[in-house]
């Protein structure tokens, strides 16, 4: 597989708008955790999430945010990558878990106006940049490292109407449902999360953007960011929302063939760390076989310790901030895991203040979804 | 954007709408006032319980397209001719899960959280469709859930296709499914859809040949843009309006549509066309009849 060049960057999360914001906030250990704020509390037995806060009042939901924060990341990397607003023949691909569902929720249950022409991203991408060529694909967690991967084969692709530039870009924002599905299956209601410590409760949402430029060439390229080496996806084949060892470790093999690495250039791993019981042990049980003697090796953390579970956006938003990572030095720390769980005792966690001066080249980022959709990127830094 | 693509085939398809359970009577129909699907009489009861309806056509489609293509054989869910890892899975649906979203809404805000039922969270996930389909038949490739509006089975052909391209897959069931219920209707503004749809299986010419599968169509180009397609390129074949709202499942249905026609001896090339003026954008495919000349 071809490495390819990252031009431009944007992200929004609970911790910040912007890579910048997002990625200083993540190094200070600050959380985006706050109580409710869309949702009546009342109906449920949590009371916390990761939200953007930018509703016009408290505790009242407005449609589109979902829209709203895609764009804002895709405005954000089109103009760091230097290719203007009408991104018309660009392809843009959307990674997501939830789509407008949270709009078509308030139109089902507040009839605020919705057609099914606003499930999908690509009516509010045509009317903001005139983008015609948008995919948004539902692919739960791992959506937007999916989005990857086929933006990956597309820039592969020969002929002289294959495209320069792609778009590649997740988002997500709490709908009520799944957090209400989401809060149901733990046996305790979540208060935070704490990837990987063994007194974690579970999983809270967060809501979250990402958006990266992806090109053929760095050819006229206003900057780099890195380079995309590989993206492998599969699926475990074995349980609707349990994950299995087995299929994320052959992701992570995978991943490192087509990328021409090895498990000990790894330098960083960007945890998928999501702070369920299930992930963490699955994912830890995965990477420990997989790095085998050299478990010790690389840095690892988790963000969703600060930005809650982005969703589709999740796996973006750590390609851009393990990029950042890479560039600068410094890994933000994982909060709250204070105790790792057995499984991952021999990793080499960041916690308490961010990691700095280290000399990192290489990432690994993990992204894995409710129906065993796995999905690993690696990427490689400038410095 | 557009793409030539070549060296894809398809090698199975399936369709199930009310008036048409085969390819060629797709092709000829649907006839009007059909029966609705029953997934049951299809693949059994057993495992259908907690699981959506547009999960339940999808396991009925994947299990006909994959045996209509070789790719699995034997009793009750078959077991695969090939390896896991060598079949993906692209699934559309824009309507898929509305149903469950709106129930569990209904039950938080009527009641309380405490009141919604945990069989009910996997399928509040929009890739459901997708990653059931996979889970029931051991398909261990690439799986994908693409929700994109009125171009979303043309898409999904379309990423199908590119994945097997840069050999990521040597082959992929590609599943159009839209269902009918409340929700979908109050939607609509009152019309219905399909529900059904219709699966593709989609292979390198190359992995075709080494297993002795038959071609039954090859993909050509696929384009999408905003407003219309323009000329056609092929023969043009629409789903009746009394069949409803077809959606993310219109453009696979459109090739199974084709594929019929290719199978009853027809060789002149099928133009797919989805979306239009109306919409964000449209999108358009070419399907060949094997062994015709480009």
């Amino acid at each position: 597989m071809m490495s390819r060049p990252i031009i431009g960057m944007g992200a929004v999360a609970a911790t910040g708008s912007g890579v910048d914001e997002l990625f200083e906030s993540l190094c200070a250990g600050r959380s985006g955790r706050a109580e409710l704020r869309g949702f009546d509390r009342t109906r449920f037995r949590a009371q916390h999430a990761y939200e953007v806060d930018n509703r016009p009042a408290e505790g009242e939901d407005v449609p589109r945010r979902a829209t709203n924060l895609l764009v804002e990341a895709i405005g954000q990397a089109a103009a760091d990558a230097g290719i203007g607003e009408d991104l018309s023949g660009i392809p843009i691909l959307i990674g997501t878990g939830l789509r407008e569902l949270r709009s078509m929720e308030l139109w089902w249950r507040e009839g605020s106006e919705f057609t099914d022409a606003g499930l999908h991203f690509g009516t509010g991408l045509r009317e903001r940049f005139n983008a015609d060529v948008t995919h948004t694909f539902s692919n739960a967690c791992s959506a937007s490292l999916y989005a990857l991967a086929l933006a990956s084969d597309l820039l592969g692709q020969e002929g002289d109407d294959t495209p320069d530039t792609v778009i590649v870009a997740g988002v997500d924002v709490l709908t009520e449902s799944m957090y209400g599905l989401l809060e149901r299956v733990h046996p305790v209601p979540p208060d935070r999360v704490r990837p990987f410590d063994r007194n974690r409760t579970g999983v809270l949402m967060g809501d979250g953007a990402a958006a990266i430029v992806l090109r053929r060439s760095d050819a006229g390229a206003p900057r780099v960011h890195g380079l995309l080496r590989a993206v492998a996806v599969n699926c475990d084949a074995y349980h609707v929302t349990a994950p299995s060892p087995e299929g994320i470790a052959q992701a992570m093999r995978n991943a490192y063939s087509l990328a021409g690495v090895k498990q000990s250039d790894v330098d960083l791993v960007m945890l998928h760390g999501t702070g369920t019981l299930l992930n963490d042990e699955a994912e830890a049980t995965a990477l420990a076989d997989v790095l085998g003697s050299g478990a010790d090796g690389p840095l690892t953390t988790a963000v969703k310790s600060m930005t809650g579970h982005t969703s589709g956006a999740s796996g973006l938003i750590n390609l851009i901030v393990g990029l950042r990572a890479l560039n600068e030095g410094r890994v933000p720390p994982t909060v709250g895991l204070d105790e790792p769980v057995d499984e991952a005792a021999s990793f080499r966690f960041v916690t308490g203040e961010a990691a700095a001066g280290e000399q990192l080249r290489v990432a690994q980022i993990n992204a894995f979804g409710f129906g065993g959709i796995n999905a690993v990127a690696i990427v490689e830094g400038t410095r | 954007m557009s793409t030539r693509t070549t060296g894809v085939v398809v090698t199975g398809a399936a369709v199930l709408l009310p008036g048409a359970d085969s390819v060629r009577a797709l092709a000829q129909g649907p006839a009007a006032g059909g029966d609705p699907v029953e997934p049951a009489t299809h693949v059994g009861r057993k495992g259908l319980r907690y699981k959506d309806r547009a999960t339940q056509l999808g396991y009925a489609l994947t299990s006909a397209a994959l045996r209509d293509a070789g790719l699995l054989e034997g009793e009750k869910d078959g077991t695969l001719t090939v390896a896991a890892e060598t079949v993906g899975v692209v699934a559309s649906s824009n309507f898929g899960n509305l149903d469950t979203v709106a129930r569990a809404l209904d039950t938080i805000r009527e009641e309380t959280v405490t009141a919604t039922s945990p069989m009910d969270l996997p399928n509040a996930s929009s890739n459901v469709i997708a990653s059931s389909a996979a889970i029931r038949y051991g398909l261990r490739g690439p799986n994908l859930m693409v929700c994109n509006g009125e171009t979303s089975g043309l898409d999904a052909v379309h990423w199908a296709t590119t994945m097997i391209a840069s050999g990521r897959v040597d082959r992929a069931l590609v599943l159009g499914v839209e269902p009918d219920n409340d929700v979908v209707r109050k939607l609509l503004g009152g019309g219905h859809a399909v529900d059904g749809g219709a699966a593709l299986v989609l292979e390198a010419a190359a992995a075709a040949e080494d297993r002795g599968a038959a071609v039954r169509a090859r993909i050509g180009a696929y384009r999408r843009s905003a407003g219309e397609q323009g000329a056609d390129q092929g023969r043009r074949w629409r789903l009746p309006e009394h069949s409803g709202r077809a959606s993310g499942a219109n453009g696979v249905i459109q090739c199974a549509a084709a594929v019929g026609r290719f199978d009853a001896g027809d060789r002149e090339p099928a133009h797919a066309v989805v979306g239009g003026a109306g919409d964000d954008a449209s999108a358009g495919l070419v399907l060949l009849a094997p062994g015709a000349a480009r």
